[in-house]
């Protein structure tokens, strides 16, 4: 190789999106997109793949034995066309490495710092919409969607029915709880399926889903679609002049996102004699002619750099053409009304605008027109990084619009006060409304001294900043803290003795606390045994023996087989046993007493647990919601674990946000209880400016290119314990 | 799906009853507004503007992880601190302690700074000899003057205070003797501090703020279906929410 960095910039990013999921077949990869100036590096990633040192370039046409249909065509033409390279290997690169590439992906959307764009469940995420509001809900969208075909699937199975059917029985304490609360349980059902299928409501928000494929139910006759539907292969006889075949994506760009961008490779074999289109179009075009020769298609045409609008026959010059081992870009700015293409890699001028391109009872397609035989394409709808820098881009327009924001004006928003002001009391009433008063405080006493050093007339007396001494928020305060310390006993006692009727009128808040001891139960006990491994105690047996039944665990420590119940089954008995164990083994392990009593705490605190296990699902087993039974399975799950912590699919329900997360339950709870709003300014402030940017976002307009996730992003992460 | 929004909606569904609800404030009872994003915006704003003691209180309260030390954050305040009670030299000094070339680097700053402390010299002054005032002017704010035309202006503006009655300023003139002066100072060079030391300007909640006046305003220029007035409920007009907080 001549040129020793020959690939695009963006490729090691490709790479590096392989590395980890794929230890193997990245390295294989790695010396084809990670640009290397270092030959040496070349041949042993390629070695550790094939065994041999070959160039990338061989290595390309290496994989091509065992490629799909389709390829042996793409092999031909990257042997007469190898000086142009750089896109074209790039070309190849897919091709070989797009069934493992696709199904090694397994990165989900949300992966920050991830440029994997297809996750496992099939969720597409192009690079440059990462992090907007559009892509954010239809992942939304998507995730609900799995719920649901995951919850259809598991009720018709057995496991799903355990506690649905148990609603005949009935159990004093949950029954005087929910028969307080008239609807309250039927709420929670009606809700669940609410939420389910979208209700009209919802489908009004719904964002209509990105292009990821060609359409095959929406082609001409004269081209076919291959491979995992992103490869098109002109298959008629040569046609006459007016005649071409045209395919379109399963689905129109969404204006939404505010910039759609494609991006097609040209594959054929003779780069001298393709004929190729590439744009979009509404569903009017027809689809035996080029995409550009008809009305509402517009397209820019590869053997005379042409680009045609919306059937005007002749079309305009624009820019050079393009052919074989090519890749053309396509960019439909919303916010703008612009259209602009690229070619390897690099903008051209702006081609198309039109304001009928945010006409929202109009769908655009991308759609692609091929003529000759042997034309043969590829696209890349985001499914792998592009060649042409549209986050680049992207970055530019979000900039414009945070311009704007940067010089807005915020004196409407609560006159008389400016924004230094209104920011000032928006924190003051949010520290005071959520019970912090120690911080209202401080923060009063440090806004006061900022008047009085302002204050210029020593006359004046400078305002106070008077904070109510509000009783209830001392309240609140300290129920939060006995949560967020994991103190649910004492946070029930306090609530039960501020706002006697919280508990009883809120019994989703009451059923999160119950589970939330619960929780810390395990919590506790996971935390000692790491402690205790740690320390070098064998607790070999604690790790592995104990699934849903405390036995083994208990066994090994205290020498005493008693209690021998299951952990789904009644044992009030045994919950008299604990003591004695753990007597029983202090006496039986005098030598290393201090182990053994943190084992014995241990122990006990497993009994403890399951005990208070039981309790908890006899008071809710006749609850007949299914966020209840759901929630329950998945906390007495976390026995089964001899480290839940260390367990990533679990260690979430055990993580301290989960105390934030009740804490505000519960303080919302009271709020209500006691006729206050249950939002702060702030939150009112936050949740307005969600709607409205989601309004703004509809037309693809400026509210597309921001979120207030942005924001937020700027912020240095102060986590919570 | 989560039980927190459902909390949510059934508080939502019970305050929906009032008849006169827009749709615009139902869809904003159903949105989430995340405690973990709120907590962040306050810790960040008390950091950023320099509130130290409520900061500290704030996290331990909220039971927030500490953010990385902010070693600025208490010289910020005690500079913000000198400049509100007027006292500019002490201002340059401690930032000069603080940061040795931010001066040098931000000729603006450092003209507003010294400006500042020629309207003080000025105020002081009043009634009394003014040459104090005059000679700090000649020494160290007119070699800066010269070389640019907007900061001859500024100058030329404030020497004028000397020569009105101070009952008798014109509002552009008057201004220079508020408050709000000595406060937008204050805020301008704690921005430059942080710009210098952290790499962003302002507080986050600044930018949420200004987000929402601005798609307020764009939705009302695309004559979106909005109420006449979207209320933040910042004085509790809400729910007969009580004001608990008097200023």
């Amino acid at each position: 190789m001549t040129n020793p960095n020959p690939f695009p910039r963006r490729m090691s990013s490709f790479a590096s999106a392989n590395n980890g999921s794929r230890p193997v077949r990245s390295a294989g990869f790695s010396h084809l997109l990670n640009p290397s100036p270092d030959s040496g590096s070349h041949g042993s990633g390629a070695s550790s793949h094939t065994g041999a040192p070959f160039s990338s370039l061989d290595a390309g046409a290496a994989h091509l034995g065992n490629a799909p249909h389709g390829l042996d065509e793409g092999r031909g033409s990257h042997r007469t066309s190898g000086a142009d390279l750089p896109s074209f290997s790039r070309a190849f690169d897919m091709f070989t490495s797009k069934e493992p590439l696709l199904a090694g992906l397994n990165t989900t959307y949300s992966g920050v710092g991830s440029s994997a764009s297809v996750s496992k469940t099939g969720f597409l995420s192009p690079s440059y919409l990462r992090g907007s509001g559009y892509l954010g809900k239809l992942a939304e969208q998507h995730k609900a969607k799995l719920m649901a075909d995951r919850e259809t699937t598991m009720s018709k199975g057995p496991s799903g029915t355990v506690f649905a059917g148990n609603t005949g029985n009935t159990e004093s304490r949950s029954v005087t709880l929910h028969t307080k609360l008239p609807s309250g349980i039927h709420r929670g059902v009606a809700l669940n399926l609410i939420e389910r299928p979208p209700a009209s409501a919802e489908f009004e928000d719904a964002v209509s889903p990105l292009p990821t494929r060609w359409n095959s139910d929406d082609k001409d006759h004269t081209v076919e679609v291959f491979g995992d539907g992103y490869e098109v292969k002109y298959t008629g006889s040569k046609g006459s002049e007016h005649e071409a075949g045209a395919i379109r994506a399963d689905n129109p760009m969404p204006m939404q996102c505010g910039v759609y961008y494609f991006e097609v490779m040209v594959f054929s074999k003779k780069r001298e004699d393709n004929i190729i289109a590439i744009g979009f179009e509404t569903r009017k075009a027809q689809l035996s002619r080029f995409p550009g020769w008809e009305g509402e298609s517009w397209a820019y045409h590869g053997n005379d750099g042409k680009i045609f609008a919306s059937g005007s026959n002749s079309g305009r010059s624009y820019g050079p053409t393009y052919g074989a081992g090519d890749t053309v870009g396509c960019l439909v700015n919303f916010r703008t009304n612009q259209v602009l293409f690229t070619k390897n890699g690099e903008e051209l001028e702006i081609a198309f605008k039109d304001p009928s391109f945010r006409d929202p009872t109009k769908s655009f397609y991308p759609a692609v027109g091929l003529k000759r035989p042997g034309d043969h394409i590829w696209v890349n709808f985001g499914q792998i990084p592009f060649q042409y820098d549209i986050d680049g881009y992207m970055k530019k327009q979000q900039k414009m619009v945070t311009d704007k924001i940067r010089s807005t004006d915020t004196a409407n928003l609560a006159p008389p006060l400016n924004d230094t002001e209104l920011i000032q009391q928006l924190v003051l009433q949010f520290l005071q409304h959520d019970g912090y008063v120690g911080t209202a405080r401080a923060f009063a006493e440090e806004i006061h001294m900022e008047k009085q050093a302002l204050n210029m007339d020593a006359d004046v007396p400078v305002e106070g900043v008077n904070i109510k001494d509000d009783e209830d928020a001392n309240n609140r305060q300290q129920i939060r803290r006995a949560i967020l310390e994991g103190d649910i006993d004492q946070a029930l006692i306090y609530t039960n003795q501020f706002y006697p009727k919280v508990l009883e009128e809120n019994g989703q808040v009451y059923f999160r606390l119950r589970c939330r001891k619960f929780i810390e139960m395990i919590r506790r006990e996971a935390e000692m045994n790491s402690s205790l491994q740690e320390a070098g105690v064998k607790a070999k047996s604690t790790s592995q023996g104990r699934h849903h039944t405390g036995n083994d665990t208990q066994r090994t420590y205290s020498q005493n087989p008693g209690g021998e119940d299951e952990m789904m089954t009644e044992g009030e008995e045994e919950m008299m046993d604990t003591e004695e164990d753990g007597s029983e083994l202090r006496t039986g392990d005098p030598e290393d007493e201090t182990m053994a009593m943190r084992a014995a705490g241990v122990s006990e605190l497993c009994q403890d647990a399951l005990e208070y296990g039981q309790e908890l699902r006899d008071e809710f087993k006749n609850d007949p919601s299914h966020e209840v039974s759901k929630h329950l399975n998945e906390i007495f799950a976390l026995m089964a674990y001899p480290n839940p912590l260390e367990v990533k699919e679990v260690a979430h329900l055990l993580d301290g946000k989960g105390r934030v997360a009740v804490a505000e339950e519960l303080n919302s709870a009271i709020l209500t209880s006691l006729g206050k709003s249950s939002r702060a300014a702030l939150e009112n402030l936050y949740a307005q400016t969600t709607v409205l940017l989601e309004d703004l976002r509809k037309d693809g307009g400026d509210g597309a290119f921001v979120t207030i996730q942005n924001i937020l992003d700027d912020i240095p992460k102060a986590q919570v314990n | 799906m989560d039980l927190h929004r459902r909390v949510q909606s059934q508080t939502s569904s019970t305050s929906t009853a009032t008849p006169s609800k827009h749709a615009f404030e139902t869809r904003v009872a159903d949105v989430k507004s995340p405690k973990s994003d709120i907590n962040a915006l306050i810790l960040d704003y008390l950091m950023m503007e320099g509130y130290p003691k409520a900061a500290e209180k704030f996290q331990k309260e909220a039971n927030l992880k500490p953010r990385q030390e902010d070693p600025t954050i208490n010289a910020r305040q005690q500079i913000q601190h000198a400049i509100h009670v007027g006292d500019i030299q002490k201002a340059i000094s401690d930032l000069n302690e603080l940061d040795p070339g931010i001066l040098d680097s931000d000729p603006h700053l450092h003209f507003s700074l010294l400006r500042l402390q020629l309207i003080e010299l000025i105020r002081n002054a009043r009634g009394y000899d003014p040459s104090a005032a005059i000679n700090f002017a000649q020494e160290k704010l007119a070699p800066r003057a010269a070389s640019n035309e907007q900061f001859l202006k500024e100058l030329e503006k404030t020497m004028a205070l000397l020569i009105f009655p101070a009952d008798k300023l014109q509002p552009d003139l008057a201004a220079l003797l508020h408050s709000d002066l000595r406060r937008n100072t204050a805020a301008q060079v704690n921005e430059v501090v942080l710009q210098r030391h952290t790499e962003r300007r302002e507080a986050a909640i600044r930018q949420l703020v200004r987000m929402r006046a601005w798609a307020e305003a764009s939705c009302r220029s695309k004559k979106r279906n909005l109420p006449d007035r979207i209320e933040l409920g910042l004085n509790g007009d809400d729910n007969g929410h009580d004001p608990m907080v008097t200023t």
